[in-house]
């Protein structure tokens, strides 16, 4: 274990490491006011107190342990040293409740392995590892145990063991005092929920909801488009920890959601007849939206933290335990879409008030009771807050004062603070009633009907009952379905109220009116004057009649809006899909790729089909060993591919054109540097006599060497310019004039051209300046881009890499206009990689520039394109994803895409998968779509819609998740989703 | 509702290709340097939390592509910014020559409300290097004419200055921030005096 000799400099090297770590922990804690259990800060330092500890360990000390294991170090020292023996049975808890993992220390398997250094093994998962040591920290005993280690260092290790050492033993027991002071925080505060959370994570996260990893959505089945709308994600049937432990943090104020109301001990009766559960109950707002959450007091507590020691035992259990048996109350847990619901009907009982939710289907909610005293009427206020400015409760709230006409207490409710309200005095059902809606309809912005309270038991005075409804006066949301009135079936939605004898009528006309203020555009007028009729004591028929019409008038706008959407939709996206569909399994299988075999048959049977090659590499990709034969075929769409003879010959052409110019550049790059060397020296010397205000003043302008010479203007000009100035500069002073420098200048570059090896003259004759200074820039920015594209690739050794950089310098000499754009690196090494020929490279990567150019900026804008099209798929494919995108910001263009379209997907997929999906991309534009390349960047969307949708991602949020998610992808997956995609808009559109 | 609003910094870091924007990000968020970056394209981002004067605050730092030809992307990344920091290679003048064009397209771009008074910070990075080729004065000097702008000379590599050259970028974007922030709860703008402890040799006495 011991590496002899530089003993000394290790356990230096270890303690410092201690040190480091302690620091950055401490300073964590300082910063941040706490340091989470998870916190990274606290692997590493148990990692480096693990490597300390086992630092010269005696094996043989620890007996039947076999091992020279610091948990069984840990065991041994159990027996004498009682905060040890406290860990241990901790350890034995955790490991016991958590039967996957396997115990370890962390260097068990190490040492087993020989004699790797345990820190080494950094990649473990992390909240195992180190477990003893991890729980001793947050034990607050880490400290006491290792100074016992100390202590009693002889009996378990060498005698050059860092612990053994009289200073270096106790330096590391006292650093370790400080970090078990700290008070380790389980709960995510809402700091912690603020962050935001890695992509790892929220991948993970999804994988424990959905179960059905490795498909977070799977492939879109064929709905019809735009019509489809799916519930909130729900929390049904899973009893993951985690999860709920996600779910009661999302109940805390963060970042997402700003919580307007929150009480607990709120009951719930489930069932009729059966025992309340008390829960928490909250309102949260998202941006728009309003959501009212209950949740269980068994799915509270079974998550919280408790910060008492005493405690912390109990809830460590319990949150190993906590999976079993806590599902049945998930299934209880309320989450209602404010804006799913009509009504909200208020009792007030002896015991308790209560509330039932009504929702625009009909469906009651089971009733929550508040405790008695003024509770509900904080809920109805916070939540008649919440709704505004789109939403307000109707009749409104009254505030105290009570006597305002309600328009003046609606726009006062804005400012009002939640104390204040009262219920509205509505307690007869005769004349104040009617007082009331004189009082409405005076009011522009309330809508027509009024819902009137449904109160009025016969014997009741005051009135104790209330229904209020949640309207959106002369607001349409768009974030609301707006194309599925029909599957709501609006007459059976008369909610029925308690104890109430509510005229027949008014409960019915009311969900319509509600929807229609919900729905859009296809909302008629005379839905809205439909309600006045009744009122005026129209005989029922009539209005069953008008309604009936009504509703046949909704489903043919419904039908009508939906006609138009196709026709859009034809009419857009028509160019992005070819109208045939190729079928995988006609006239064979394709779903196995081009195969060697397969690419042998094609050959014998003579004329290759090159309609087959595509079908299959389409479907299927092709073998690896095909690809250097075949890129080239399925890039030029021609068999016989490009003539390699010719081509060979035209890059070895275009080589020495740029080689030669490529020289002179160098050439001139020296000079620049040693001008600017000698001007750095130079002016360091200058500047020590000077007052520094003199340097100033000659410097003010900006440009940064080319101040001195400035008189010498038709020097810099000349196409070899700065030749020679540099040395003369060291000598000369800076007022050197004209005539002498240009001479100067002649004068070597005659002699410097003469020994250059370049082919041709590097005289202004062949090259114009304006050349050489492009080229120039363009061979620097290669430069920069080729030694850093994919350097941690196998294949890129120094000489490929000179490779990739003749074919990019190639293709820039022959596109000078356009120049080297950052990106082009990425798109050519692919072609090496596979062609490993410069040559054959460079052909290839002509013609897939070809396509590709256009992506880059001043290229010809198909970026915008990709993006406009992009957002047009979205909205026809997926609709749900597409509000969430409109609603979370302005990011009508999809720059999360930037890279994706730019690269063709070439930092998105490791290598195996980039090659599987370049060649996939080339056979679909001759077979399926032409801007496959959409559909691939939909399928990445739709791959993780339920992530990006749970977590209502904004723009930043969506691109800092791509990012951290790039080359993490599971290429044929995605191909798959985006075959499928393409296949539905192809029958979408076909379906006429 | 809080009252005390969590606080969002956006720091937009902008400069030449290969001056090390992404290094620089990655030295101050994640104490890492590896030279395996490659040359960024599109837009990425990482935050961090910083206390700021007592101020629990959350920097999203936003690393974009060097090539100037990728600025007619900015628009949808330069919004909203509190703070811009310009990055120049101190081996290379050509990265330093561009500063100017960087700092204007910024302003054109991001069209914050008050140009003027918009705070850049300026970093020379890679001092380890030896071919040091932009000196220390000229840098200085540039910084001072563009409204006193602090200047860092960094190493990303060696995390020369990097904690100290964000917490000064953090402390000016609050400093901005609360500026545009009608309950004005930080009246003072930090200004940051370039030449007293910002850079590390100091030799110069402007």
């Amino acid at each position: 274990m011991l590496r002899m000799g530089s003993a000394s400099t290790d356990k230096e090297k270890l303690i410092r490491n201690v040190k480091k770590e302690v620091k950055s922990i401490m300073e964590e804690a300082v910063t941040k006011k706490f340091v989470h259990e998870d916190s990274g800060c606290i692997t590493s330092l148990c990692s480096s107190v693990e490597a300390c500890v086992s630092h010269g360990l005696k094996r043989r000390a620890l007996g039947l342990f076999k091992s020279s294991s610091t948990a069984a170090l840990l065991h041994k020292v159990a027996k004498s040293c009682q905060p040890a023996a406290t860990i241990v049975q901790l350890v034995a808890e955790v490991e016991n409740c958590d039967p996957n993992k396997r115990s370890s220390s962390g260097s068990e398997s190490a040492s087993k392995l020989g004699v790797k250094p345990p820190l080494q093994k950094k990649n473990s998962v992390a909240s195992m590892k180190y477990l003893w040591i991890r729980l001793a920290l947050i034990e607050k005993q880490l400290a006491k145990i290792v100074d016992y280690i100390v202590m009693n260092s002889s009996k378990y290790y060498e005698k050059d063991a860092l612990v053994s050492d009289p200073d270096y033993g106790s330096i590391l027991s006292s650093l370790l005092v400080g970090p078990c002071a700290l008070d380790f925080s389980k709960l995510r505060t809402s700091e912690y929920c603020w962050r935001d959370p890695p992509a790892d994570e929220l991948v993970q996260r999804h994988r424990i909801s959905s179960g059905q990893f490795p498909t977070p959505a799977s492939p879109p089945a064929h709905k019809r488009p735009g019509l489809h709308y799916k519930g909130s994600i729900g929390f049904s049937n899973s009893d993951d920890n985690m999860r709920s432990k996600d779910y009661v943090e999302s109940l805390h104020q963060n970042s997402k959601s700003t919580l307007l109301y929150g009480k607990n001990n709120v009951l719930v009766f489930i069932k009729e007849g059966t025992q309340p559960l008390a829960g928490y109950l909250s309102l949260h707002q998202y941006g728009d939206a309003l959501n009212l959450k209950w949740t269980p007091n068994q799915l509270m507590n079974g998550c919280s933290d408790a910060n008492n020691t005493h405690d912390k035992k109990y809830v460590r259990k319990q949150t190993f335990r906590i999976s079993v048996g806590i599902s049945i109350y998930w299934e209880h847990a309320l989450n209602v879409a404010v804006h799913e619901t009509v009504y909200v009907h208020c009792h007030q009982g002896s015991e308790s008030d209560w509330i039932v939710l009504v929702g625009q289907d009909g469906v009651q909610r089971p009733p929550i009771h508040f405790p008695r005293g003024g509770h509900l009427l904080a809920f109805l206020s916070c939540l008649e807050n919440g709704l505004l400015p789109h939403g307000m409760l109707d009749p409104p709230l009254w505030s105290q004062r009570g006597k305002e006409t309600v328009s003046e207490i609606w726009s006062k409710t804005a400012m009002l603070a939640i104390s204040g309200k009262v219920f509205p005095k509505l307690k007869r059902k005769g004349s104040s009633r009617f007082h009331d809606q004189v009082v409405m309809e005076e009011q522009p912005p309330t809508p027509t009907i009024i819902e009137e309270e449904a109160p009025t038991t016969e014997t009741d005075q005051t009135a104790s009952d209330f229904v209020f409804r949640i309207v959106y006066p002369n607001f349409v949301r768009s974030a609301f379905p707006q194309d599925d009135v029909l599957e709501y079936p609006v007459w059976q939605s008369s909610p029925s109220t308690p104890k109430s004898a509510v005229p027949p009528i008014t409960p019915r006309s009311t969900p319509l009116h509600s929807i229609s203020t919900t729905s859009s555009t296809s909302s008629s007028r005379s839905l809205d004057q439909q309600p006045s009729i009744q009122e005026q004591g129209e005989p029922i028929q009539t209005v069953c009649l008008t309604m009936k019409k009504q509703i046949i008038s909704r489903a043919f706008y419904g039908w009508l809006a939906h006609c138009r959407h196709l026709r859009t939709v034809r009419t857009h996206l028509l160019g992005l899909v070819h109208s045939e569909i190729v079928k995988s399994d006609v006239p064979e299988d394709a779903s196995g790729g081009l195969t060697e075999e397969k690419w042998k048959q094609l050959q014998e049977a003579g004329n290759i089909d090159m309609k087959e090659i595509y079908r299959l590499v389409y479907f299927g990709g092709m073998a690896h060993p095909l690809r250097k034969k075949l890129w080239p075929i399925m890039l030029s769409g021609k068999i016989e591919g490009e003539d390699p003879d010719k081509l060979r010959r035209e890059y070895e052409d275009r080589m020495s054109e740029w080689l030669a110019v490529e020289a002179i550049v160098r050439q001139r790059d020296r000079e620049q540097m040693a001008m600017n060397l000698a001007k750095l020296s130079s002016e360091e010397t200058i500047s020590e006599p000077h007052p520094p205000t003199c340097i100033l003043e000659t410097h003010e302008s900006n440009e940064v060497f080319e101040e001195n010479e400035a008189p010498a203007t038709p020097a810099k000009q000349n196409d070899v310019s700065n030749k020679g100035s540099s040395t003369k500069e060291k000598s000369k002073p800076p007022d050197i004039t004209n005539e002498n420098h240009n001479d100067a200048h002649h004068e070597r570059d005659d002699s410097d051209v003469s020994s250059e090896a370049s082919p041709v003259s590097s005289r202004g004759g062949v090259y114009s300046n304006e050349l050489l200074e492009t080229f120039g820039l363009n061979i620097h920015r290669i430069d920069k881009d080729v030694k850093r594209c994919d350097r941690n690739y196998w294949y890129f050794t120094e000489s490929n890499l000179e490779k990739l950089r003749n074919v990019m310098c190639t293709y820039v000499w022959e596109n000078i206009e356009m120049g080297y754009v950052q990106g082009m690196c990425d798109l050519a090494a692919p072609l090496l990689v596979i062609l490993d020929d410069e040559a054959l490279a460079y052909g290839c990567f002509r013609k897939l520039m070809e396509r590709m150019s256009a992506n880059f900026p001043s290229g010809g804008g198909a970026m915008d394109a990709h993006f406009a099209n992009m957002r047009s798929l979205l909205q026809i494919l997926d609709h749900d994803l597409f509000t969430l995108i409109r609603q979370n910001g302005d990011y009508t263009h999809f720059y999360f895409c930037y890279r994706w379209f730019l690269l063709d997907f070439k930092r998105e997929f490791c290598y195996d998968d980039v090659f599987l999906v370049w060649e996939t991309t080339w056979a679909a534009r001759q077979l399926a779509s032409s801007e496959y390349v959409l559909f691939l960047a939909l399928a990445l969307l739709t791959y993780y819609r339920d992530i990006i949708l749970a977590n209502s991602m904004d723009f930043t949020d969506i691109i800092k998740f791509f990012n951290e998610m790039a080359e993490r992808h599971d290429g044929k997956l995605i191909l798959q989703i985006a075959r499928s995609l393409v296949l539905q808009l192809q029958t979408l559109i076909d379906n006429k | 509702m809080a009252t005390r609003k969590k606080v969002l910094l956006k720091v937009i870091i902008l400069g030449d290709s290969g001056v090390g924007k992404t290094s620089l990000m990655n030295q101050y968020v994640n104490k890492k340097f590896t030279n395996q970056y490659k040359a960024t394209i599109g837009a990425d981002f990482l935050t961090k939390e910083v206390m700021v004067d007592d101020r629990l605050v959350t920097m999203q730092i936003w690393d974009t592509a060097g090539q100037e030809r990728f600025q007619s992307l900015g628009v949808a990344f330069y919004r909203g910014a509190d703070c811009c920091v310009l990055v120049h290679d101190v081996t290379a003048p050509t990265s330093f020559k561009s500063l100017d064009s960087w700092r204007d397209e910024f302003l054109i771009q991001a069209s914050p409300r008050d140009p003027d008074n918009f705070p850049f910070v300026l970093l020379g990075n890679k001092v380890d290097l030896e071919n040091r080729a932009v000196p220390q004065k000229r840098a200085m000097q540039w910084a001072a004419s563009k409204n006193n702008m602090p200047y860092f000379e960094t190493s990303a590599k060696e995390g020369i200055n990097v904690e100290q050259a964000f917490q000064t970028i953090a402390k000016n974007a609050l400093a901005q921030e609360t500026e545009v922030d009608i309950y004005n709860e930080f009246p003072d703008h930090i200004t940051i005096n370039p030449d007293s402890r910002n850079v590390r040799n100091d030799n110069c006495s402007c």
